[in-house]
């Protein structure tokens, strides 16, 4: 029979065993610091890479509604001045349009 | 809270930059302020990418057609004062509208390649549309 594996053997060596771990003086400061940070609501770039994929959609959601309405309105603006020029330079030069005084 | 907000002010920020570099990169300045001054000369310039040589030659026949438009101006309004018969009138003004149509394809023809196609583009169907509205207030000559 295997002495040291018997049930006898385990519980002399539990009742036997004693933790000595080593005095940390950080360790009330480290839980506590610990704790703190759970408080605390996580600063932005911690709050990012939580939400990074949201944040990065509503992002990329936002340059390209942002490049398509900046484009579209610039064109349209100088669409705009272009139709109103060349009216004025092609009637500038029609003999049809002058009207008497 | 206050992390979701300051996400959404740099969503919107993201947002008003772009608008902000596209509005730029598909704006024309040179044009909208030709536009704004009614200064055709410069419209022209900046529109269909005139070289010096070309602005020159170009301003030239605006000038000498200004000449000719002049004449076709006093013919048409001189039939109108006497009321000259429908038929008259009508040829007049046909022989302006030949007249400016000439004249816009000799200017065409004195810009740069693939430029004259878009000129004759833009200028000849506004001689055909002959509704009008408002008095001309362009400087075509300086």
């Amino acid at each position: 029979m295997d002495h040291e594996n018997s049930p006898d053997s385990l519980s002399r060596t539990l009742a036997d065993w004693q933790v000595q771990p080593p005095r940390s003086p950080q360790f009330r400061a480290a839980v506590w610091a610990r704790l703190e940070q759970v408080r605390r609501p996580a600063d932005w770039p911690a709050f990012a890479r939580a939400h990074a994929r949201a944040l990065g959609g509503a992002l990329a959601l936002a340059l390209v509604i942002g490049a398509w309405v900046g484009r579209e309105q610039a064109r349209a603006r100088v669409e705009e001045d272009r139709a109103l020029i060349a009216s004025a330079y092609v009637h500038d030069m029609d003999a049809r349009l002058m009207r008497l005084p | 809270m206050r992390n979701w907000w300051l996400s959404l002010l740099v969503v919107l920020a993201a947002g008003a930059a772009s608008f902000g570099v596209f509005y730029a990169l598909n704006d024309d300045a040179e044009l909208r302020r030709a536009a704004r001054d009614g200064d055709a000369m410069a419209w022209l310039r900046a529109e269909f990418h005139l070289s010096d040589e070309q602005f020159a030659a170009i301003r030239q026949l605006h000038d000498d057609y200004a000449l000719v438009c002049t004449r076709h101006c006093r013919a048409i309004i001189n039939a109108r004062q006497r009321q000259a018969p429908a038929g008259e009138i009508a040829t007049l003004e046909q022989i302006c509208v030949d007249a400016m149509t000439e004249h816009f394809r000799r200017v065409a023809a004195l810009m740069p390649t693939g430029e004259g196609e878009r000129y004759l583009a833009i200028v000849l169907p506004r001689i055909a549309n002959y509704e009008h509205v408002g008095a001309p207030s362009v400087q075509v000559t300086p």
